[in-house]
């Protein structure tokens, strides 16, 4: 469905500021994860193409600075799953290696329960996990029993707690009969979850997913997203996700980090992206056929909404959301209808549209600017 | 610090990795083996021959061969396999960020792996040591005592683990230059060259013998071997070993320096 959404002033600032009020996290949940103004340039080295190029690069290289993330602040509380979106290049996983404690800020502070990440203290990194969708993690040659059991000494769990942990894991994502099988010769959707269970065996309280539905069938992909909400609902622990298919941002996480050139420019819950994007909703009727081969009232039609779709047996509007229910009963009144049903546009169409991935000319919402004031003019 | 019982969990890791393959494991040893006394039996008969001497820096022809067989059995126990590069291909290719999460530090996680890494070696040197000692006909006058075993076997824990040190730095080196493939093989040279790995240092004037007995290359190759074979007092062999450990603390210490600051840098290139 093609909604247009043109220049809602919201300003990035106002947004940010909003990120710090207590109202981001789940009522009563403590922060487990804290970033302020954190942020990250890069110099990176470019090469002109060609012969000539790698020649003059042996002398000379262009250095490139690129502010990867900027000022990034937020906050994620105990038995959330924050969604952190964003076009490739964005800066969703600097952010989390900056997290995981994997690479050093350039500027700005953080802390997961109290520890910030890069200095590594043992003490945090033994209550953390990073899943990585597009990078393994888990030992190449070895079956996945021989990793889980290293896991349990890097970790030190109790040889009770680790029986029981893993019984749970492979219960949950039924590997059971992989266990012994070297991971190189594990499908794809196999060798994820046998990632899941290395990264969770030690029962951290901070989740970082990276991407980990990435590359797997839709089967493995709904396991994976109904095993992440199981585990949420169980161990409450803080996660953030990282993730290019908005359905695991739509079932899985209530709050959403929107961030754009390496800026955050929304934080939020997702609902309201939908009721502040979604201005106007589809009125679709089915019509009984008359026999007459002739369309009916045109005139009448474009009054209730732009058509979208007008034959003698269907009828297609796009209504304003406040004035659904009133073309709804026009419709009715009208026609002889058939079937009818008054659609939403989908959530990921709104979030694509937000992170610009399609080009469009969109700042998201502040927290606190009234739905009705950025919606579509 | 690592635990032992970690420590020795991934060495055992890497001990049947190391095994896994066993064609690739017998074709290197025996392969390697070969050419590590070919080579130089073939280059100390000319020499021999062309000299027309019974003995050069203190060799009979017999005793230099043997200093290359021993050589060709210590040098994987040494030096291990191109594991090391693993830590510049860790820096390059981001694997390094897996470490970086895990409450374990790399450094002895790599060395564990390291020493995992040579473990299965210890066999091959078994299996091919025996078959040198058939062909030797009286050990006891090539040199070959259980005394020098037991003064062998600490220092080839000290080479083993001041050659893992040496590379540590200059594998770091990745964190600005990514690919320092180069170095390695650089740091493979020098220790053989200046550490009697290519030639006894009996063979070099006595200036530069001298000199070199403080620098750290001896303790990788001249001072396991020289032990092994009885060509060292118990004297030199505690000044050696004893030069090889300050050795260790010295690199031990540039290669934290180094990695503090390289790893800076780090941008975990490839999630």
């Amino acid at each position: 469905m093609s909604t247009t959404l043109v220049g809602a002033v919201a300003p990035i600032r106002a947004a940010r500021a909003a990120v710090h009020s207590p109202s981001q996290k789940a009522p009563g949940a403590p922060a487990l994860i804290e970033a302020k103004n954190l942020s990250k340039t890069f110099f990176v080295h470019k090469k002109q193409p060609g012969l000539l190029g790698s020649l003059k690069a042996l002398f000379r290289r262009e250095t490139v600075r690129k502010d990867a993330v900027r000022d990034a602040s937020f906050t994620v509380g105990e038995g959330e799953i924050v969604g952190l979106v964003g076009a490739n290049g964005a800066g969703k996983t600097t952010l989390v290696k900056m997290l995981a404690g994997i690479i050093h800020p350039t500027g700005g502070d953080a802390t997961i329960l109290g520890y910030r990440p890069w200095e590594r203290d043992d003490r945090l990194r033994q209550q953390i996990a990073l899943i990585m969708g597009q990078k393994a993690s888990l030992w190449w040659d070895l079956p996945a029993a021989d990793c889980f059991m290293l896991l349990k000494e890097i970790y030190r769990i109790p040889d009770d707690r680790f029986r029981t942990t893993l019984d749970y894991l492979v219960e949950q994502l039924d590997v059971g009969d992989e266990l012994h099988v070297q991971i190189r010769r594990l499908s794809l959707g196999e060798r994820m979850k046998m990632e899941l269970i290395a990264a969770l065996l030690h029962q951290p309280r901070v989740v970082f997913l990276d991407e980990p539905t990435i590359g797997l069938d839709l089967t493995a992909q709904r396991a994976i997203r109904e095993f992440l909400l199981r585990y949420r609902e169980e161990h409450q622990p803080a996660m953030i996700l990282t993730s290019h298919y908005m359905e695991d941002i739509e079932r899985l996480c209530k709050r959403l980090v929107i961030i754009r050139s390496g800026e955050i420019v929304y934080d939020g819950a997702l609902q309201r992206v939908v009721e502040t994007y979604a201005g106007h909703r589809v009125v679709t009727a089915h019509l009984r056929p008359t026999g007459e081969g002739r369309l009916p009232m045109p005139e009448k039609l474009a009054a209730l909404g732009e058509v979208i779709e007008h034959a003698e047996t269907i009828v297609r509007l796009r209504v304003p959301r406040s004035e659904v229910a009133a073309a709804a009963a026009a419709v009715l009144e009208a026609f002889l209808v058939a079937d009818f049903a008054i659609e939403e546009p989908e959530i990921g169409t709104i979030i694509e549209k937000l992170i610009g991935r399609q080009g469009a000319d969109v700042t998201p919402p502040a927290e606190g600017e009234e739905g009705e004031g950025a919606t579509d003019r | 610090m690592m635990r032992a019982r970690l420590f020795l969990h991934v060495a055992s890791l890497e001990a049947r990795k190391a095994m896994t393959y066993r064609v690739d494991f017998w074709i290197q040893a025996i392969l390697g083996f070969a050419v590590g006394i070919v080579m130089p039996w073939f280059l100390w008969t000319a020499i021999f021959a062309e000299s027309g001497q019974e003995e050069i820096a203190g060799f009979r022809f017999e005793g230099m061969v043997l200093y290359y067989v021993a050589i060709a059995l210590l040098n994987k126990l040494i030096r291990g396999p191109d594991l090391l590069s693993a830590v510049s291909q860790d820096i390059y290719e981001g694997a390094l960020s897996r470490y970086l999460v895990y409450p374990a530090g790399y450094l002895p996680f790599k060395y564990a792996q390291h020493v995992g890494w040579i473990a299965p070696f210890s066999v091959q040197l078994v299996l091919f040591g025996g078959v040198v000692l058939f062909f030797v006909p009286d050990p006891a006058t090539a040199g070959l005592s259980w005394t020098g075993i037991v003064m062998a076997a600490p220092a080839i824990a000290v080479a083993n683990l001041l050659f893992f040190l040496m590379s540590y730095p200059l594998q770091a080196v990745a964190f600005w230059a990514d690919n320092v493939w180069s170095l390695g093989v650089l740091l493979r040279f020098a220790a053989g060259l200046l550490g009697g790995g290519m030639l006894p240092l009996a063979l070099y004037p006595e200036w530069a013998h001298d000199a070199l007995l403080w620098s750290p290359f001896p303790a990788v190759f001249h001072l396991p071997v020289s032990a092994l074979l009885g060509r060292l007092s118990l004297a030199e062999w505690a000044l050696g070993l004893a030069v090889g450990l300050g050795w260790c603390f010295v690199i031990f210490a540039i290669g934290q320096l180094v990695w503090r600051r390289g790893e800076l840098r780090y941008t975990g290139v490839g999630i």
